[in-house]
Order: C-alpha cells, then structure tokens, then sequence
C-alpha cells in the first residue's frame, strides 16, 4: 500500500458512514455486548449492524447472520470473535471490500504459544493483500470523539470531554487511565486509540494520519517497544514542529539488551537511545503519565513561548521557589525585568519582599488594583517570554480571584499564563472553571507542574519556530 | 576494511587499540601518535620519534584491565625508563602474543568518551558523555541514532550534566566544539558503513587545550 492509500484507508476507518460489530451480543458477559452498548449510548448518527449468525435482533437493531449477508457497504468492522474464526472473517471482509477493522481478539503475538505469532503473520497477508488497515488485535479499540464513534469495549469513555487531545497507546491499560485521567481534568479528547499488536497501524502509520487530522492539535503516544523504532523516527521528523507529539515511553529498568564488552554498549539502556531518537525526530520526550497529560493541555491552551524567559508571580513565596527551582532544573530562565517594569513594580510593592523576578506579591495580597497593575506589567514586559501565576487561597482574600479575573479574560494567552490557584475544595472551584472555560487560564495543582508543564511548551516552541 | 577483514578472518572479536585507532585514522579523527612494537631493538628508534614525555601501553586485540596489570606506563621521561617498561610489559604478557606502543602522552585533565553501539532496534547509536574512570561511574552520556546531524552533536553535548567541561574553565580554553561534533558524525558514520563493527569506545579522548584526541580506543566486531 502507497502512503496515501495508508492514510486514505485510516482516514476512512475512523470516519465510517456503517459499522459493523462482528460477534456482537446480547449477553454483558461478552465484549460484543459492550462494544454494541459503546456505539449505540455513544450516539454515532451513521448505521450499527450487528452481526450473529444465531440472532435477527440485537438491542433492538436488526442484525445479519454474516458480513457477506449484508447488502449494502460496510466501512468498518469492529472484530470480537473468538481468535480462529478470524482468518475467515477477514477473507468476507476482503470480498466487501471493507478497509478498516478493529480487530479487539485477542490470542496473536502476545501469547507464549508461537501459533499467535504465526497466525497474526497469516492475518497481516490477508490485510495486506485486501489493503485493510487493522487496528489491534488485541486491542480495546479506538474512539473518535468528534464523530461520536466509540468503537470501543468501554461506553464510558463516550462522556469524554471533545477537543484536541488524541492519545495512542500500546496498551490498553494505559489508554484506558490516560482516558480516564483526561475526563476528570476536562481535557478534551479527539481520538483514543489502542494500537494493540500493532498487524499493520503502528504509531508510524498513525502519526501522519493524525498530523493531517483537523480535530487533532496534539499527540500524546504511550510506547513500550518497539521493532522498528525508525519508521516512527522517520515520520516524525518529516513533521517535526507541525502539531505537537508527546511520548511516554515505559520499560526502562531493563538495561542493554546484550553482554557488552564495551562501555557504550553497557551504558546504552534502552531508555537512554529512545531519549535521544526522541529528540533527534522531534517528539516532546515526557518522564510520567501525569507530566503527559499538562503538557498535552498545555499545548492545546497556551501559545508556544517566544524563547525560555519565564516570570514567576506568587502571592505566598514558598510556592513561588518551589516552581522556579523546577523551572531552573528543566532550562528555563527566571529572567530579570525590564528596567521599567521593575520600577513600576517597585512603587507599587513595598520593599517587604522579593520584588525582582520571582515576584512575591505578599504585601499587597489585599490590594487588588496593585495585584493587577503588577500582573499587568509584567505581562507586557518584552523580555518576559511566558508567566507562571501562583496563589494559595486564605480566608482574607477570598476576592482575589474574581479581581484578577478580568485581567485574565482579556490577556488571553497572548504569552502562555499557567497558574496554580490553590485553593480547600469548594472554594474557588467555579471561578477557576469559568476561567478555564473561556480558555484564559491552565490551571494546575501543584507550582512544580506549572514548571514542567511551561518547560515543555518552551521545547515545543523550539521546534515550532525552526519550522516556520 | 582491510584492518576489520583481517580481524575476522583470523577469528578475534575485537581490534587491538593500534589498530582501533588506524580505523579512526582513516576517517579522520583525530588519534595519538603511536609506534607499535615487539622487539627492543626498535624501542629507542620509537621512543626518539615521538619524543618524551611518551607513554608506554601493552598492545593486543583481546586486552583487558590494562591499567589493574601494569600494562600501562605513563610519563616515561628517559631511555632507562623505556627499557625497562618494555621488559617488564613484555614479561607480563608474553603468553598473550601482545606488542608494546610507543606513544605520544597527551597533557590534558579533560577527559571525554565517545562511542557506537548497534542496537537491537535501533541499528548504529552514536553516544557522547564523560569519559575516563567517570564513565562508569557517573553514566553522565547522551545518545543519538546514526547518522546525525552537527545539531544532534551539539545537542548530546548539552545535555550531558558535565557539560560546563567543554567551556572555558580553569585556565582551560573551550573545547573546539565544531571538532568535536565531526568525530561524532563520522563515528555514526563508519557505524553505517561497516557493519561488521558491533561497538567502538573511544575512552578517553582527551582535550588537548581545545583539541580531542583519541587516547585509547576499542572496536568490538560481530563478524
């Protein structure tokens, strides 16, 4: 298959017109069920047809007893029959010309059993000869949130939030936390896709695909190994700094992966070349799930920043060094003011505390027309390439929010803000969420991820600028 | 190569450390001076070419702990020491089949490590990071997948945590970081272009002011 015709048929697998579930079921104690619940409470608006050979009816919609029973066009076939019965039903799916299937069995590569290797090999020369694109096996499935396709095993994740986030994982296990974790943050989600066993959609297939993807502003990939990790190199780095790819890569406590009588091959963990390949193609290299996610919202909410000058603003002073020293530690650079902004900010701060950059705005904690003029300046200051706005809330300046929330609301991201208003549950919720909301702020918990978070916007505004 | 079919075709695993640097040589990179010797007749032709101080090292492809069995003599300062270092090497390893070099000694306290590793995966990976008894100590090296590019080289030595050595210190001047970046680029190279190469340390390749240089060297085959 020819690139175009990869991304034609990957295109058209995630934007299918009629699905059909292969092994769908009545009864909860089988996939088919939950993939058959996932697509109907998902409310996709094109066909569902089940397909039984033993059933005319499932939940309520009329099923057909084989794909080859079928009149009319299917564009994909999710797969939930049992390992053996796959081969043949990828053979109907051939002569239906059908070219996109998730294929959710299991019992392929990754069992002991070598037959699950041989039969995957049998399955890729069928896919390959009929140019279907595969999606598993072994895998959950994939959901495309815009469509409000969940062709998936797990009906909740249709109450994901929509946006740009797509995540692509390995692991199903992952996906599933990944997804879970961005539904409870309010990330908004374009595509979650488990990639499975990987018959013949690898990440270096997947890569281009949701590069062109409108609904996809951001990547996030979750990678344990890989055979051929230079495929995914090469299709990175043909798109570096067009949309932002972020990586998570697990399995590093192995080390080299042979006895070595030298000291490159014994230093040469895995990990340690996956960093560099990271860098080398582009793809913004994240050490935690966790520090995945903020970047990946980061990126979908804050403009890249000009260069590395960051300001820290804090209204308590130990949150404010427990963000620089994270900011120092990943490169950024705590940058002195302007010396015009420093004298404004030096008339209106008394010389009570730290007044060059961090800022520790303490003294006039009550004084909101202050607190405003310093955020103020400091955002306009020329040298100043993105701003870290910190605040714990105390019982005497419960106001604080609503009177800086214009100023937010009208700043709007010109330069990247990221805040961490700190507040006991109940307080300050719904202002921080109607901030969120009109896109103002990105709010994290804790000041050290409001560093890394800035930090990997910094890294992503290196390669962005390199490609304009 | 010839150097690399002759190895294999007598059946090592690996390249003398004279033999290492004639490969390096031959793509550019910068290595000691060096004569390779087994009869004492030769060793004051030797010591007179490359001049005192000079360092004098035993020599044969499956070598190891060079430095724990005294096979290494530095700072020989006079004919006597030469000598006398050569007997006593050549006593040590006689079973061996080894040879004695006669080498340059490089003054410099900057001591780097540059190297090849064929991944299973990845294929040829060029790696950067502080080199003598630090390298297995600290683990402070970066990694690249072959070939790269001069950014690539400049970034792996940014981001090794020792990387204020190749600045300006101590009386020191920079490293000549453009050198530098072409030994790592044809180190992924020659990775691309003999495959029979599974690895190659450079360890230590010391700056000499602002000069690398190759001081020891290892190439391990996979024939």
């Amino acid at each position: 298959m020819s690139e175009t015709e990869i991304n034609n048929n990957i295109t058209a697998l995630f934007n299918p017109e009629t699905v059909a579930v292969i092994g769908a079921s009545e009864s909860p104690r089988k996939l088919g069920y939950h993939v058959m619940k996932s697509l109907t409470d998902g409310g996709f608006e094109g066909r569902i047809v089940p397909v039984n050979p033993g059933s005319t009816e499932i939940m309520g919609i009329p099923s057909s007893p084989s794909i080859d029973a079928f009149p009319d066009p299917i564009d994909l076939a999710i797969v939930v029959v049992p390992a053996q019965v796959v081969p043949k039903i990828f053979e109907e799916c051939e002569r239906k010309a059908i070219k996109g299937v998730v294929l959710i069995t299991a019992g392929f590569k990754e069992i002991d059993d070598p037959s699950g290797d041989q039969q995957q090999m049998a399955l890729a020369k069928i896919a390959l000869k009929a140019g279907i694109m595969v999606l598993g096996p072994n895998t959950f499935g994939m959901v495309n949130l815009h469509k409000n396709l969940n062709a998936s095993f797990t009906p909740d994740f249709s109450s994901a939030k929509k946006g740009g986030v797509s995540l692509v994982s390995q692991s199903g296990g992952v996906s599933h936390l990944l997804a879970f974790m961005a539904m409870r943050q309010g990330v908004g989600l374009s595509k979650v896709v488990g990639l499975g066993n990987r018959l013949n959609v690898d990440f270096a297939e997947i890569l281009p695909y949701l590069m062109e993807d409108a609904e996809t502003k951001v990547m996030v990939f979750y990678l344990e190994g890989l055979d051929d990790p230079r495929r995914l190199m090469t299709a990175a780095k043909a798109n570096k700094g067009k949309k932002p790819v972020i990586a998570i890569k697990t399995g590093n406590s192995k080390t080299g992966d042979k006895a070595s009588l030298s000291h490159t091959g014994s230093m040469a963990g895995n990990h340690k070349i996956y960093e560099g390949a990271f860098r080398q193609a582009g793809i913004l290299h994240a050490d935690s799930i966790e520090s995945a996610l903020d970047l990946a919202q980061a990126l979908v909410i804050c403009p890249p920043p000009k260069d590395n000058r960051i300001a820290v603003l804090t209204a308590q002073a130990g949150p404010g060094i427990a963000a620089c020293d994270v900011c120092e530690a990943m490169g950024l650079e705590i940058h002195p003011f302007k010396p015009e902004t420093q004298a404004i900010i030096n008339k209106l701060l008394p010389p009570l505390a730290i007044r060059t950059n961090p800022v520790d705005m303490g003294p006039v904690w009550l004084d909101p027309l202050s607190i405003n003029n310093i955020i103020e300046t400091v955002m306009e200051d020329s040298t100043i390439d993105g701003i870290i706005l910190l605040t714990t809330y105390a019982s005497a300046n419960l106001e604080l929010l609503a009177n800086i929330s214009d100023l937010l609301i009208k700043w709007n991201q010109r330069k990247p803000l990221i805040t961490c208003l700190a507040s006991p549950p109940g307080v300050w919720d719904r202002e921080v969420a109607d901030l969120e909301k009109t896109g103002a702020i990105f709010n994290l918990p804790t000041p050290e991820r409001t560093a890394k978070a800035m930090a990997g916007l910094c890294s992503y505004g290196v390669l962005a600028r390199e490609r304009d | 190569m010839d150097i690399i079919d002759k190895a294999i075709k007598e059946g090592r695993n690996a390249l003398s450390e004279h033999e290492s640097k004639e490969l390096l040589r031959r793509y550019d990179i910068p290595v000691t001076r060096e004569i390779e010797t087994a009869d004492e007749k030769e060793i004051l032709t030797a010591v007179n070419k490359i001049g005192y101080p000079l360092v004098m090292k035993a020599c044969a492809p499956d070598l190891s702990h060079k430095t724990e069995r005294g096979l290494v003599r530095v700072d020989i300062r006079n004919e006597e020491e030469a000598l006398s270092a050569f007997r006593e090497m050549m006593e040590e390893v006689k079973d061996d089949g080894a040879t004695v070099l006669v080498q340059e000694m490089v003054k410099g306290s900057r001591e780097l490590v540059v190297g090849l590793t064929r991944d299973s995966q990845f294929g040829p990976c060029v790696m950067f990071g502080l080199g003598g008894i630090f390298t297995e100590v600290l683990k402070d090296v970066s990694f690249r997948v072959a070939p790269i590019e001069k950014r690539d080289a400049l970034e792996m030595m940014q981001e090794i945590k020792a990387r204020k050595i190749l600045g300006a210190i101590r009386g020191m001047p920079a490293a000549d970081l453009d050198r530098l970046a072409d030994i790592l680029i044809k180190i992924g190279n020659i990775g691309l272009e003999e495959e029979s190469i599974q690895e190659i340390d450079i360890n230590p390749l010391i700056l000499s002011n602002s000069q690398p240089i190759a001081v020891d060297a290892l190439v391990v085959l996979n024939p």
